[in-house]
């Protein structure tokens, strides 16, 4: 080895290390627990695939948060990329506040996954929280109780997930900001609206930045854990049964771990099966810059 | 100039680096991690006891680490798997078993036969508690009984008289009285354990959970929801969506001490007795608490006394023997159980909890009392240990309980459903 790749190899092992330790050996022994009864505290004993039998033929629940995890993705993903591309698009604007806006837009995307905020938003909407109190403030007192009724709780969820758009928004800026200017220069000689503008010009350049905040936004929100667990722990009556959060109870409150392991590879194949599906869309609606 | 820099922190990373030698070579410092779950109450009066120790025996030093109940079993699950659970760690009687059978527990008996621990004053039925087999793995540290802990400040004020042993009529109509007079509800330990459903199958002589099969027919189980439908359509259970917003299991969130209006408190909470303390404290400004048994119509049958908590020593553990003097600790000395106040229940040592007894608060010589001279004389034995499958079971009928009361299923329903399931997660299934 020359010296030059040994020093390579020596600036890279800690990563490589990492990879194999915090990665790679998890995820092998993930595997092999899916395939056993198994639950932390005694030894594994291997049952075939009667984990994955279970999850497809006897466990309603299994069905229910998989519903319920559809259900949060496919209305706080596009929910939270409009809000994303919207303050975007305002805050491209060049004013004396600009960066103190962007980085408090921001904020809510590095601390919104946090415990602290979670529970912040428990009491938020909570039956004498902030939220009712304002509301009170209008005439009658108020104490509908947000996070006790089945058909709003999950609303609450998505609400936190949608306020955390800094990360797409700060993505979509940067792109915005590519967009050469010349382009809507000779738009306005011709007499182009704001809308068509947007329409023929900004929208079909975003779109590939679009394409890549879609398929992160949408990995994110299967994945989406801290707040359900801290929030509404599922309840009530698995309104609110995050998938993720079914298969923590399943690992580490019934001591079903190999169970809990099966689900995550179920969960692994959906999320790239969907992201495949998402690049199958791709040629139909994404600019790819005429290349 | 920069050679000169560099040599003076040589010298002085060496210099440290000799001081920590002879540090550690003088005073060989025994780490101890000791864990436990339970309320702010017990975590401030259990760090003071460890910090006693550690000022009595100046090699030993404490690392003390607290959880909510559910957290805390995950944790020791997880620590257990990778063969670094704390030295110490606080068992219950429920996974006492399980934990045994799977090798994570030290055998306390070589400590005892060699006078490290000495239990001399602990009373034989109470020790035997901890023993799995031929082995003591788990010293009990103290006792309780299921209590209900009420409002008196509120009750007294509004003339309503309670009394020991009550009846379920008597308490259904006292639940009723109650929120008619003070619109306070009442919270029959929703979701919180399943000591409660154990209690009212004890009334009529089934346990519940038996080795591989639930005990009574889908009949008896009907009375575990028919309480809470009943409740829920008078009008004095409290409404399940208040629980949405709490951690349930947490006295100081308990609806008996937190809430905003008398709609979304309960006048009572069915706890185990050494929690008075921390409801007590978690309580408003001005609230006095009570304590009484848990209704039954056969209170001799249900009530039962039942060994607080453990302590265990793992096998994890490197000093094994410096853990097992720390016990040792825990159970006789008198300054370390004035420091404690009971708050994990009665001293298990009679010497001990003789000599604390008059230095105790006025809330914990209630709670000796009432142990002492309500349940000890008008109770049975404890059921043995539930097998490890029963925690599924709890989380069931933890969403029986939520239905039956959301109105989704009727209790007869969700009887039906706890019989069909519970049986199957019984046996195995």
């Amino acid at each position: 080895m020359s010296k030059e790749s040994t020093a390579g190899v020596i600036f890279s092992l800690p990563f490589i290390i990492g990879l194999i330790a915090f990665i790679l050996v998890p995820m092998g022994m993930s595997l092999y627990y899916s395939f056993c009864d198994y639950n932390i505290i005694s030894e594994p004993v291997f049952v075939g695939l009667d984990n994955y039998k279970k999850l497809f033929t006897g466990d309603e629940i299994f069905l229910t948060s998989l519903g319920i995890t559809f259900r949060f993705a496919l209305i706080s993903v596009p929910l939270r990329l409009f809000f994303a591309l919207a303050v975007a698009m305002i805050l491209l604007k060049k004013t004396r506040m600009t960066g103190f806006y962007r980085a408090t837009y921001y904020l809510p995307s590095i601390i919104g996954g946090s415990v602290a905020v979670s529970i912040l938003w428990k009491r938020l909407f909570a039956s004498d929280g902030v939220l009712n109190l304002l509301i009170s403030g209008l005439g009658e007192p108020f104490t509908y109780s947000w996070l006790g009724n089945t058909s709003t709780a999950i609303w609450v969820l998505i609400i936190l997930s949608v306020w955390q758009f800094g990360s797409s928004m700060l993505i979509f800026l940067a792109s915005l900001k590519q967009i050469p200017t010349s382009l809507y220069e000779a738009a306005k000689v011709d007499g182009a609206s704001r809308a068509s503008q947007f329409c023929k010009i900004t929208f079909p350049l975003l779109t590939p930045t679009l394409f890549f905040n879609l398929v992160m936004q949408t990995i994110n929100g299967f994945l989406a854990f801290t707040q359900c667990y801290i929030i509404t722990q599922g309840k009530p009556m698995n309104s609110t049964l995050f998938y993720t959060v079914y298969m923590y109870q399943q690992s580490f409150e019934y001591y079903h771990t190999g169970y809990g392991a099966a689900m995550a590879w179920v969960m692994l194949a959906l999320i790239a099966m969907i992201t495949w599906l998402l690049f199958g869309t791709k040629k139909f609606w994404v600019y790819d810059g005429g290349l | 100039m920069k050679k000169g820099i560099v040599t003076l922190l040589v010298l002085v990373l060496s210099l440290s680096l000799c001081i920590t030698a002879i540090a550690q070579e003088s005073t060989e410092p025994i780490n101890l991690t000791v864990a436990w779950w339970g309320s702010q109450t017990r975590a401030d009066v259990t760090q003071a006891a460890l910090k006693l120790y550690a000022s009595e025996n100046e090699n030993v030093v404490f690392d003390g680490q607290f959880f909510a109940f559910a957290d805390y079993w995950n944790k020791l699950a997880t620590a257990a798997a990778g063969h670094t659970m704390p030295d110490v760690i606080q068992m219950d009687y429920k996974y006492l078993s399980q934990y045994v059978s799977n090798g994570l527990l030290a055998d306390l008996t070589p400590y005892i036969e060699d006078g490290t621990l000495d239990v001399s004053g602990v009373d034989q039925s109470v020790l035997d508690s901890g023993k799995v087999g031929d082995g003591l793995y788990a010293l009990c540290i103290g006792i309780n009984a299921p209590s209900l802990i009420y409002n008196k400040t509120l009750l007294d004020a509004n003339g309503i008289a309670i009394k020991d042993n009550m009846s379920m009529e008597e308490f259904v109509a006292l639940c009723r009285e109650v929120y008619e007079k003070t619109g306070y509800k009442t919270n029959i330990c929703y979701n919180n354990g399943t000591t409660w459903a154990e209690f009212q199958m004890r009334a009529k002589g089934i346990v519940l959970f038996q080795e591989d099969k639930l005990g009574g027919t889908q009949e008896d189980l009907e009375e575990i929801f028919s309480i809470y439908e009943q409740g829920i359509k008078e009008g004095w259970h409290v409404e399940p969506s208040v629980f949405a917003e709490v951690s349930i299991g947490q006295p100081e969130q308990e609806p008996l001490v937190y809430g905003s209006t008398p709609a979304s408190m309960s006048w009572c909470a069915f706890y185990y007795s050494n929690n008075m303390t921390a409801l007590q404290n978690a309580a408003p400004e001005g609230v006095e608490l009570g304590i009484t048994t848990w209704p039954s119509d056969e209170p001799q049958k249900a009530n039962f006394l039942k060994p607080a908590m453990f302590f265990a020593v793992t096998v994890d553990s490197k000093a094994p023997e410096a853990a097992a003097k720390f016990l040792n600790y825990w159970t006789n000395s008198v300054e370390c159980n004035k420091t404690l106040v009971g708050e994990r229940g009665v001293p298990v040592s009679a010497a001990v909890a003789a000599e604390i007894k008059d230095s105790m608060s006025a809330v914990n010589q209630t709670v000796v009392n009432y142990i002492n001279n309500v349940v000890t004389p008008n109770c049975s034995v404890i059921n043995p240990p539930v097998p490890s499958a029963a925690s599924e079971v709890y989380q069931l009928i933890y969403q029986l309980q939520e239905k039956v009361c959301y109105g989704a299923i009727t209790a007869q329903e969700a009887a039906a459903e706890l019989f069909e399931q519970g049986n199957a997660i019984m046996a195995g299934k």
